[in-house]
């Protein structure tokens, strides 16, 4: 088994008196506390269309367990972003299983259910015009 | 009004040959701009199992929600290792937060019914949230 942490650290100044959060979860494999050991590795895709892609496949983790998706859009443009969304394919990306956007910087860290006929996970960058680097990672039971 | 996001995943021993180190920091701004998010909502409470059969829902998504730049904090601080909290955007399964977990997760809002749900499993689920956004369409009183 492995140990994996997972700090976050949210400060905010949209109230007046500050906002400010940390927390740490030790990943850990649905029911129990054994380490999540299984990843497919740290990848990184360079994308130069806005044709969605797929970068893992839910068939590659167990469905219904404690699995977790890294996503981060290493650019910094903020006008532009990279839309996440659970789909079967990328050519189904057109319907409304649309996770979020992350805009040049952002990241996400989230539970993945990864069932096999529906899960796959899709990212499809919002211009041509510049190549959008997306650095991810799953980390499955 | 600027709110940063820091995340750092560390493990010895998941890689065999080095150890892993994950750092990213974002500033959140608003969609397609680089002004800062400006509303934030958090709170905290518990989720038991009967209360919440079925999911019940953590925020709506509005017409001024849509397509923009929210990011949504999670946190199930439960301690018993058999009690999760089922995450949904309307009816798509997004994940399980088990106890301890959390997530930090974009929600763009494609539409009016992509709201987020939660559902407790196995025990009651104490829970926290924070939800950074640029746009909400406000319920009118009745």
């Amino acid at each position: 088994m492995a140990t994996i942490n997972a700090n976050i650290s949210v400060t905010s100044t949209i109230p007046e008196s500050g906002f400010s959060l940390n927390k740490t979860m030790t990943m850990t494999k649905a029911g129990n506390t054994t380490g999540i050991e299984n990843t497919n590795g740290l990848s990184v895709k360079k994308l130069s269309a806005t044709t969605a892609v797929v970068l893992e496949l839910a068939a590659d983790a167990t469905a219904s367990g404690a699995n977790k998706l890294y996503i981060r859009n290493t650019g910094s443009n903020k006008a532009e972003h990279v839309k996440i969304s659970f789909n079967a394919s990328a050519s189904t990306d057109t319907t409304d299983e649309a996770i979020g956007r992350l805009y040049g910087g952002d990241w996400m860290l989230i539970p993945w259910e990864a069932d096999g006929t529906t899960h796959n996970i899709v990212a499809a960058p919002s211009t041509a015009d510049e190549v959008t680097t997306i650095e991810y990672m799953t980390f499955h039971e | 009004m600027a709110t940063i996001a820091t995340l750092s995943i560390t493990s010895n021993d998941l890689l065999p040959s080095s150890p892993l180190s994950i750092n990213a920091t974002s500033t959140l701004m608003k969609a397609d701009t680089s002004v800062d998010l400006h509303m934030m909502e958090s709170g905290a409470g518990e989720l038991t199992v009967a209360a919440s059969n079925g999911g019940v829902v953590l925020k709506e998504a509005t017409t001024a929600g849509i397509n923009t730049a929210a990011k949504v904090y999670l946190s199930n601080k439960a301690t018993d290792p058999t009690y999760y909290i089922q995450i949904k955007l309307h009816d798509i399964i997004v994940g399980r937060l088990y106890a301890g977990d959390w997530m930090f997760m974009p929600w763009s809002q494609g539409d009016v019914v992509a709201e987020i749900s939660i559902e407790a499993e196995g025990g009651t689920c104490p829970y926290e949230y924070a939800i950074f956004k640029e746009g909400e369409t406000m319920v009118a009183r009745t």
